[in-house]
């Protein structure tokens, strides 16, 4: 007999959890820097309820989500007209190429200097970093739609236009749905850097924090909020997809 | 629409000839040499010949995808200038749109500006196209969960929502397997007789042309021109087996050797 799948699925993360808590009770991991879980559960209710973590929570997310929705804005935008426009290509490829390679925590400094410490550095370097896989991707999903498709809607009658809308967006979706997922994953990793760097607010502030006062438990608790974070949206972009792109998924089969 | 008593023939190409300029230094391709064809209405013409002989190229020219370098296409009496819904190809690889369902394919050239106004009812139509190529009940089906064959009939009933009066088919069959082909070979005799298009058929299969066709056009390559035109005009439904059917199955091959 088997047990279903989700049994195996949870069996890891919980039996390292175990092993943790047995090695910091028992002494033979100093708890000093390593608390054990149930320690940096207790600080994260105690957060939770005082209030802290809702305002850390809301001051990143809000980063998260205005420098994320910057990065498919941008990164829609250009990678579709790149696709289509050969001289657009020929002219961004290789400052896209340039700029990619460059860690984002770099460019953070200059983006204190032009906006500040406060959120506009924060959402521009998101926006920066976020914008290169939906270029990429959404010039390749633009790419990969054969010209037949266009010659059998030209065919049945669409203007120009029609076939945008009707082919080029839907027939690109997918990708891009692939590059705004790693959009989301890449705002989550900027977003904490950067509060570590020069923030007053935020989870990553939070953990800086906790470690220069040497609250070991509380950077954990505030790790372990980033993890069930970048979890949990990532269901919703699985559902999201299962709704936005029900055909795609009986294509790859 | 031009008047349809003015001439016999829907399709005439007049000493057509085709050459695609080769990237900066290649020498231009001949493709198409001084094609002269004919498809009258209502008839089931097809072209057969070796790869690269321009069977393809030249069903492009009808569809109004490629333009000749010299000679006349003409439909109705008319020089093709674009694509056109009168001409609708239906493609070796189906080109379904993907993200739409069976119902929503056959549903997308009515929905289109340009047919807005000529059906009033899409999902009757629809449904009577779904059941003409027999797909009745697979109207909220994706095309990936359609096996070759359904897809390409679903390709036909697309194009046929529009209301062409002739459909290209550039080896609709080439994909699929022996069996399945034998009985879409049927199935497209049957539509073409019920619907009473004009076709004109590419395909490599020279039993296919011969049992299907009116006339087959025998095709030579590099440069592509017509070899030889052989009329058919045995009853349908044609068997392979039937010596004259076998006969100028055996003409046509040692024409193509």
């Amino acid at each position: 007999m088997r047990a279903p799948t989700y049994v195996y699925r949870v069996m890891s993360p919980l039996m390292l959890l175990l092993v943790w808590e047995l090695a910091s009770r028992v002494g033979v991991a100093n708890a000093l820097i390593l608390p054990p879980p149930s320690k940096a559960l207790t600080d994260l209710i105690k957060l939770a309820i005082e209030g802290e973590l809702s305002k850390a929570l809301l001051a990143s997310l809000y980063r998260i989500v205005c420098g994320f929705a910057l990065a498919i804005t941008v990164g829609i935008t250009l990678g579709a007209l790149m696709a289509r426009i050969r001289l657009l290509d020929l002219l961004l490829d290789p400052l896209v190429e340039l700029l990619r390679p460059i860690s984002p925590l770099a460019i953070f400094p200059l983006a204190i200097l032009w906006f500040g410490i406060g959120d506009a550095s924060k959402v521009f370097v998101i926006g920066l970093a976020g914008s290169f896989p939906v270029i990429l991707n959404t010039y390749a999903g633009v790419r990969s739609i054969e010209a037949n498709f266009f010659h059998a809607s030209q065919s049945l009658g669409a203007t120009r236009c029609e076939s945008f809308t009707s082919i080029v967006l839907p027939g690109s979706l997918p990708h891009i749905f692939t590059g705004v997922r790693l959009a989301w994953g890449i705002s989550l990793i900027v977003v904490i850097a950067a509060e570590m760097v020069g923030a007053t607010v935020g989870i990553g502030y939070m953990v800086l924090e906790a470690q220069q006062t040497f609250r070991t438990e509380r950077v954990f608790a505030g790790l372990i909020v980033i993890g069930l974070l970048g979890f949990m949206t990532d269901l919703g972009f699985r559902w999201l997809r299962r709704v936005l792109l029900p055909w795609y998924r009986k294509t790859e089969s | 629409m031009g008047a349809v008593a003015s001439g016999e023939n829907l399709v005439r190409f007049e000493s057509v000839a085709l050459t695609l300029c080769g990237n900066s230094h290649r020498e231009p391709v001949h493709v198409l040499v001084n094609v002269g064809l004919e498809v009258s209405n209502g008839e089931f013409v097809s072209l057969i010949g070796p790869s690269g002989c321009g069977k393809s190229t030249l069903l492009s020219l009808v569809a109004g995808y490629l333009a000749p370098t010299s000679g006349r296409v003409l439909f109705d009496d008319e020089p093709i200038r674009g694509p056109d819904r009168e001409r609708m190809m239906v493609f070796q690889q189906p080109t379904l749109f993907p993200w739409l369902t069976a119902g929503q394919n056959i549903a997308y050239g009515l929905k289109v500006r340009a047919n807005r106004c000529a059906c009033p009812d899409v999902k009757a139509k629809v449904n009577n196209l779904l059941e003409l190529v027999q797909l009745a009940g697979f109207s909220d089906h994706y095309p990936a969960e359609l096996s070759g064959g359904m897809q390409q009939r679903l390709q036909i009933a697309r194009a046929l929502a529009v209301e062409p009066r002739l459909l290209l088919m550039d080896e609709p069959l080439g994909a699929l397997d022996a069996l399945t082909r034998r009985t879409m070979q049927r199935e497209v005799l049957r539509i073409w007789a019920e619907t009473r298009k004009t076709i004109l058929f590419v395909t490599h299969d020279i039993d296919e042309a011969v049992v299907l066709s009116d006339r087959v056009y025998a095709m030579a390559p590099r440069p592509g021109t017509v070899r030889e035109v052989v009329e058919i005009a045995l009853p349908r439904p044609r068997h392979r087996d039937d010596p004259e059917i076998s006969r100028i199955s055996r003409h046509l091959a040692r024409l193509l050797e």
